[in-house]
């Protein structure tokens, strides 16, 4: 079916309007320069130190919907090793626990440089009264080791 | 930048070197933008999984099996969000509303304000003219060309990963898709 315009993987061959409309997409819809300063920014958020808690469940995905309830809460499950950490995510905000559970201090990070603590008991269950908007992830300190989850989108 | 290079940026990124991240970023950020824009997420949407996906490859940075493959990885990344973007039901945008996708004029960038002047007014109304086409073809073109168009080009593989297709398929649709829009193009003398 290829013509000789593809080669094997690494690229292709351009039609001249295929190039043009690559130069048009360039003026018409750039990548928002406020957008490449974030990500740019981001580099900060590359931690070797932190042990990374991977998403295990997002109910968006792996969850049965739930006849009756037009807006159910986002479950979310994630791993680091022998830590993991349930998230409930709602209108309402956010609760969730460390489990096993333990003391831990927990924050709600929205971003680079921006970290909110969140209260969090004995046993590391913790609140937030406001749901997180956009991209988040939980950095939690417990034990003398720090855990940060994959970063989503609320 | 040589995708060539991307392996190796992602090696110096992970040890530190912030001007490789940033290559990275000039390198695979319209790869990224492009898969956003492909799956035809509101601003607001767009905007927010642009920045996940590049959170949390910076999260991943060194924990990559591929680091050569990290445009795949991106673009993979980033489609999967786009996908719980739709499925969040109650965050539901429709993809062909044609006020979203008119939004060309909103925000000027320079190079816009470059083409507004009088001496590239008419390719300026080429330009136009072409993205009004482009935009105008079946979602599945539109889809495939906004990916294609990334700059600099994606390869097959990162295509790939953008749309959750076969590589093998993304030839012949190209060729099609070309066609069609050629097609439209001719029929109203705009070529």
């Amino acid at each position: 079916m290829n013509e000789r315009g593809t080669h094997d993987d690494g690229g292709f061959e351009e039609s001249p309007l295929e190039e043009e409309l690559r130069r048009a997409a360039a003026i018409l819809d750039p990548v928002p320069a406020e957008l490449s300063r974030l990500a740019v920014e981001a580099f900060a958020l590359h931690d070797l130190d932190a042990r990374l808690a991977e998403l295990t469940f997002d109910s968006l995905i792996d969850g049965i919907p739930v006849r009756g309830e037009s807006d159910p809460p986002r479950m979310l499950t994630f791993h680091a090793g022998e830590v993991s950490l349930d998230v409930e995510v709602s209108a309402q905000g956010l609760i969730g626990q460390v489990l096993p559970p333990q003391p831990a201090r927990i924050e709600v990070l929205s971003g680079p440089g921006t970290a909110r603590p969140l209260a969090a008991d004995d046993l590391g269950r913790f609140t937030a009264d406001v749901a997180p908007a956009g991209p988040f992830a939980l950095r939690l300190r417990a034990g003398g080791e720090v855990v940060v989850t994959e970063w989503l989108r609320a | 930048m040589d995708r060539t290079d991307v392996g190796a940026l992602v090696q110096s990124a992970a040890d530190g070197d912030a001007g490789a991240w940033k290559a990275l970023v000039e390198g695979l950020g319209p790869l990224v933008w492009s898969v956003v824009r492909a799956h035809g997420l509101s601003d607001a949407d767009a905007h927010e999984v642009y920045q996940t996906a590049w959170f949390r490859f910076a999260q991943h940075l060194g924990r990559l099996r591929e680091p050569e493959k990290a445009g795949s990885w991106l673009a993979s990344t980033a489609r999967h969000e786009c996908l719980k973007v739709f499925r969040a039901s109650r965050r539901w945008t429709p993809t062909d509303d044609p006020q979203v996708l008119d939004r060309v004029s909103e925000d000027r960038t320079p190079e816009e304000s470059v083409l507004d002047s009088e001496e590239a007014a008419a390719q300026s109304e080429r330009v136009r003219r072409l993205w009004q086409e482009f935009e105008a073809l079946g979602e599945r073109c539109r889809q495939l060309l906004r990916v294609l168009i990334a700059s600099p080009q994606p390869s097959y593989q990162e295509v790939s990963a953008a749309l959750g297709i076969a590589v093998g398929s993304i030839g012949p649709t190209r060729q099609r898709c070309l066609r069609r829009l050629r097609a439209r193009l001719e029929s109203r003398g705009a070529v």
